[in-house]
């Protein structure tokens, strides 16, 4: 029996029966009454392409079918789509075109499953654009074409709405920009070129002018309020239907046209603008102000500079009613006023460091600003006192027994630690260092320091801040005291154990390592015979621990127990060796001369006049002036005042306070000269030839820790290295030097 | 025998005066330059020397007869007596420029060997021969490197045996000795800063770069770098300048003088 063969199926029969199934799609589409398709129908449709594609030539159909393919969108498109988009309008017109997007995807999707046998073979081979392709290439060329412009139109009106406050239908906007952005297939350029330019145009004059307005009529945080809201609903909007790419474009074009247009003119509006917040401490403002700018490059500078600025002011402020109060204290040399505005500089560094680590989130620029600002005011002088004296003043006070401070022990850590981190703003750090150590030498000599603890723990924030070479020789004097003590027990020991000896009186020496301390005059001063035996021993007993070292006594750190003894009652002095020396000369004669003191003592006018003073005009009238006034001259005469009395047992005679600030800073230049030197030495030794300009960049970079170098200063230890033979002009270029071996 | 024209012979007559030249050196020099007086003297002091013979037993009765007593040296009558024998006051700048000849080591003094050899490298052996020498040292001090040769030797030459650094007033007579001889306008008013403001010896290297300054910085000072390699005093100078508005007053007369 043979097979029945198919029927060939001529290409006008085929493609009637395929209209009829387009026909009912149609009439789907646009919800005309149709039932939908049946399986059967599907089926029937599918095969006749199948069919038409797979007889032979010239029956093979493939070409003509993939062109009445597209033939079948355009016209759709053109006597249905297009005439119902043209006689809508704005919104309307937009959901038209949405729903025509939809009813063309479903378009799209069924012939594509009926002409589905195309894509396999015929497509394929060819290298043709798909179907699916090809449906939206349609829809793209005569739709999209000619309406983009006016869906654009229409969607930046509504968003302009929205901005306004008016309530928009948010899911038809999303719909729509989803259309301008699939019509590119997997590409953003039509959703860019086509919307998103536009809207961001738009938008920036929307700003332009909301801005012009507002910067007129609102304050610096009314703004800002209004700024950030801006900018949170820009991002909302992206959220809800823009494409998430648009953000950032967005963001950008709002943040130009309200934030940077007129940062100027914000930041620094009177009486609300940047200085005004902090002026008046607007915290949440000022972070606001941070939220709003850190994002735009230098955006934060403007805001940075009023940081600097305000912190300036006010420091600087600070600085000159301690300036005014010291010229109204009537106690000369006090420094309370002083000691206030240390006080002060901390609580300004507290108070400002909370904006930069709050408000400004520890942005590095904040850092800075405050860096520089305590920078400059840090490092001014007041009534002749530098910050580096001041600040090792207020440290000394802490840490003295009876200072003017009374605070627990944590308070004190706490402060000793911001005092370093103060420190760390002043220039001349190596004057600090100077100041620091004679007062340390100070209250570990007379025994007037409070706590062991603190002075160590200081040490070591100085340490970690400034490195060990600074706190080297601190660190030395608080361990030689230790040692001192250990000493002292070995000698308490040795007098113990050598019964044949004996100083007669009691001795405590404090044996010091120099260089580590501060220079002190070490007089010839003409001890007491009593005393000369003390020191016999002490130093007998030296020289059993150690060969090689040399003692110099330095009798003006001393102090002396003396018994006075008086007509009413014997009273205990303590006082300066000095003037104790002084006082037992009386023991041998009633009334002595100036000139008689003098020689007898063997020392200075200076300190004779001083230790004098401190014995016949001050306080304690332990000796009877002649002539009888404050003024000790050359050629007074004293006497021992048998009649002196007090109502105390024991009472310490000072001497009166030498002024040495002048010697530290000179000890401090002097210092420096030796610094700069070695530096211009190790410099030129590694480079042998230099020009002067880079020579003075390096010489101030490699001392910038310790202390900011002159140029004159350095130009004048070139000239004395020059002459000293270290370095010579080069012969043929004056400007450069050259290293002399 | 040479026919000169009067222009030519004026020139002659003019170059043999300021360098004490020959008048076959002169016209060589003239000829060399197209007679052109200031190549003629750039021509003629870049000229090695010639070493002339000189008779050493000549020289020895120079030396002996200028020698101290008592040391083997020409000490300062020995120097006095030879200024009256050429003719020239002890004061004058050629007599610098003698020294700088015979690498004399410090002022008023000459060793035998300083004193032979240096006249020797002159081409001297007898006074008459000295005299006529004197104009030519002194045209030396007209050419730019001898200048500074000179005016660096002097500095050795007038400080104080076993200094480093020149006395204040020897260092002030120098610069008004040597500033005659090449004008700088602000002579004066560096010596009279020196004296109100420094009072202090001067070290070799203020010494040698002063001259830079005064060569290469224009009298208004608009192009000094304070922050250049001058010395510190030539810093504090040009600060005493602008204070005292002494510039201002020069740059008035520049003007003037360009009127």
């Amino acid at each position: 029996m043979c097979a029945m063969e198919r029927k060939i199926i001529d290409f006008d029969q085929g493609w009637d029966y395929m209209q009829k199934g387009i026909t009912k799609l149609k009439k789907i589409l646009e919800g005309a009454p149709e039932t939908p398709f049946s399986s059967e129908e599907y089926m029937m449709l599918y095969t006749t392409i199948y069919n038409m594609c797979t007889q032979k030539p010239p029956n093979d159909f493939s070409q003509q079918l993939y062109d009445k393919y597209k033939d079948a969108f355009d016209e759709y498109i053109k006597i249905t789509v297009l005439p119902s988009l043209r006689e809508k309008h704005d919104e309307f017109m937009l959901r038209e075109l949405v729903q025509r997007w939809l009813n063309h995807k479903v378009m799209v999707r069924w012939l594509s499953r009926f002409f589905h046998y195309l894509d396999r073979y015929f497509i394929s081979r060819r290298s043709l654009p798909g179907l699916g392709a090809v449906g939206l290439t349609c829809f793209r060329e005569s739709v999209y074409m000619e309406v983009r412009v006016n869906a654009r139109k229409a969607v930046i009106a509504l968003i302009d709405k929205e901005r306004e406050g008016e309530q928009i239908d948010r899911s038809l906007l999303k719909n729509v920009l989803d259309i301008f952005v699939e019509i590119g297939m997997g590409e953003m350029g039509q959703y860019e070129q086509d919307f998103e330019v536009h809207m961001l145009e738009d938008t920036a004059d929307y700003y332009k002018s909301k801005a012009a307005n507002w910067i007129e009529i609102d304050s610096c945080p009314d703004y800002m309020l209004k700024a950030e809201d801006c900018l949170r609903r820009e991002r909302d909007r992206v959220s809800h239907y823009l494409h998430c790419s648009t953000e950032q474009k967005l963001v950008e074009k709002v943040q130009l046209e309200l934030l940077v247009t007129h940062a100027n003119q914000l930041l620094e509006k009177e009486n609300s603008g940047c200085h005004a917040l902090l002026r008046d401490d607007k915290v949440e403002d000022l972070s606001r102000m941070y939220r709003l700018y850190h994002k735009i490059p230098k955006g934060l500078d403007p805001v940075a500079n009023v940081f600097k600025q305000h912190i300036t002011v006010e420091g600087t402020s600070l600085v000159q009613q301690a300036e005014e109060a010291t010229s109204n204290q009537t106690t000369n040399g006090s420094g309370f006023q002083e000691q206030v505005l240390v006080r002060k500089f901390l609580e300004l560094h507290d108070k400002y460091m909370v904006y930069v680590n709050d408000c400004f989130m520890n942005h590095t620029l904040f850092h800075k600003a405050l860096k520089e600002a305590f920078e400059i005011f840090c490092n001014k002088t007041v009534a002749g006192s530098s910050s580096a004296e001041l600040l090792s003043t207020f440290c000394d006070n802490i840490l003295k027994k009876g200072g003017s401070e009374k605070l627990s022990d944590e308070a004190i850590e706490d402060t000793l630690e911001k005092v370093v981190k103060l420190l760390a703003y002043i220039s001349d750090k190596d004057l600090f260092a100077e100041f620091y150590r004679k007062k340390l030498a100070r209250r570990l000599l007379f025994d007037r320091s409070a706590n062991d603890d603190h002075e160590k723990c200081i040490l070591t924030k100085l340490k970690q801040q400034c490195g060990g070479q600074f706190t080297s020789k601190m660190e030395g004097m608080v361990v030689d005291l230790t040692l001192a003590r250990d000493n002292q027990l070995k000698f308490e020991e040795y007098l113990r154990d050598n019964s044949h000896v004996n100083p007669g009186i009691d001795l405590t020496v404090t044996v010091l390592t120099t260089g580590f301390w501060p220079s002190y005059k070490s007089f010839d001063l003409n001890l007491p015979s009593e005393m000369i035996r003390c020191l016999e021993v002490f130093k007998g007993f030296y020289e059993t621990r150690t060969k090689h070292r040399k003692l110099t006594w330095i009798y003006s750190l001393g102090t002396c127990h003396v018994t006075g003894k008086f007509e009413t009652k014997n009273i205990e002095l303590i006082v300066p060796t000095y003037p104790a020396a002084a006082l037992l000369l009386f023991n041998n004669a009633d009334r002595l001369s100036y000139s008689e003191i003098m020689t007898q003592l063997n020392l200075g006018h200076e300190d004779v006049a001083r230790l004098l003073h401190s014995l016949s005009s001050a306080k304690y009238k332990i000796l009877i002036k002649e002539p009888n006034n404050k003024v000790i001259s050359q050629s007074d005469i004293f006497e021992f005042n048998y009649k002196f009395t007090d109502k105390m047992r024991r009472i310490k005679i000072p001497l009166p306070p030498a002024d040495e600030r002048k010697k530290v800073i000179e000890d401090v230049d002097k210092d420096r000269r030796y610094a700069i030197d070695a530096a211009i030495v190790r410099i030129m030794k590694s480079r042998k030839i230099l020009g002067h300009q880079q020579l003075v960049l390096e010489c101030v970079e490699q001392l910038g820790r310790m202390f900011k170098p002159d140029i004159k200063a350095i130009k004048k230890r070139i000239e004395d290295l020059i002459t000293r033979d270290y370095l010579e002009r080069d012969k043929d270029n004056p400007n450069t030097f050259r290293y002399l071996a | 025998m040479h026919k000169l024209g009067r222009g030519h012979r004026d020139k002659l007559q003019q170059f043999i005066t300021i360098t004490g030249a020959s008048e076959k050196l002169a016209l060589q020099a003239l000829k060399a330059s197209d007679w052109h007086l200031e190549g003629a003297f750039d021509f003629f002091y870049s000229q090695p020397q010639l070493k002339t013979f000189t008779d050493s037993r000549h020289l020895e009765e120079l030396y002996n007869r200028y020698k101290d007593a008592y040391v083997d040296m020409i000490l300062a009558d020995g120097i006095t007596l030879l200024c009256n024998d050429i003719q020239v006051d002890p004061q004058d700048i050629v007599m610098l420029v003698l020294s700088w000849h015979m690498k004399a080591g410090t002022m008023c003094e000459f060793s035998k060997k300083e004193f032979i050899e240096g006249l020797q490298s002159l081409g001297i052996d007898s006074l008459e021969k000295f005299r006529e020498k004197i104009p030519y040292m002194r045209s030396e001090l007209k050419d730019e490197q001898k200048f500074r040769e000179i005016y660096n030797f002097a500095f050795g030459w007038a400080k104080e045996k076993g200094q480093k650094s020149l006395a204040l007033d020897t260092a002030i007579g120098m610069w008004q000795l040597l500033f005659a001889e090449k004008q700088w306008p602000l002579v004066d008013h560096w010596c009279q800063f020196l004296q109100a403001r420094h009072n202090k010896a001067i070290s070799r290297d203020t010494w040698s770069q002063l001259l830079e300054f005064a060569k290469t910085v224009g009298s208004n000072l608009s192009d000094y770098d304070a922050e250049g390699a001058w010395p510190y005093l030539i810093d504090e100078f040009v600060e005493y300048l602008n204070e005292n508005g002494i510039i201002q007053n020069d740059l008035i007369n520049d003007s003037s003088l360009k009127r």
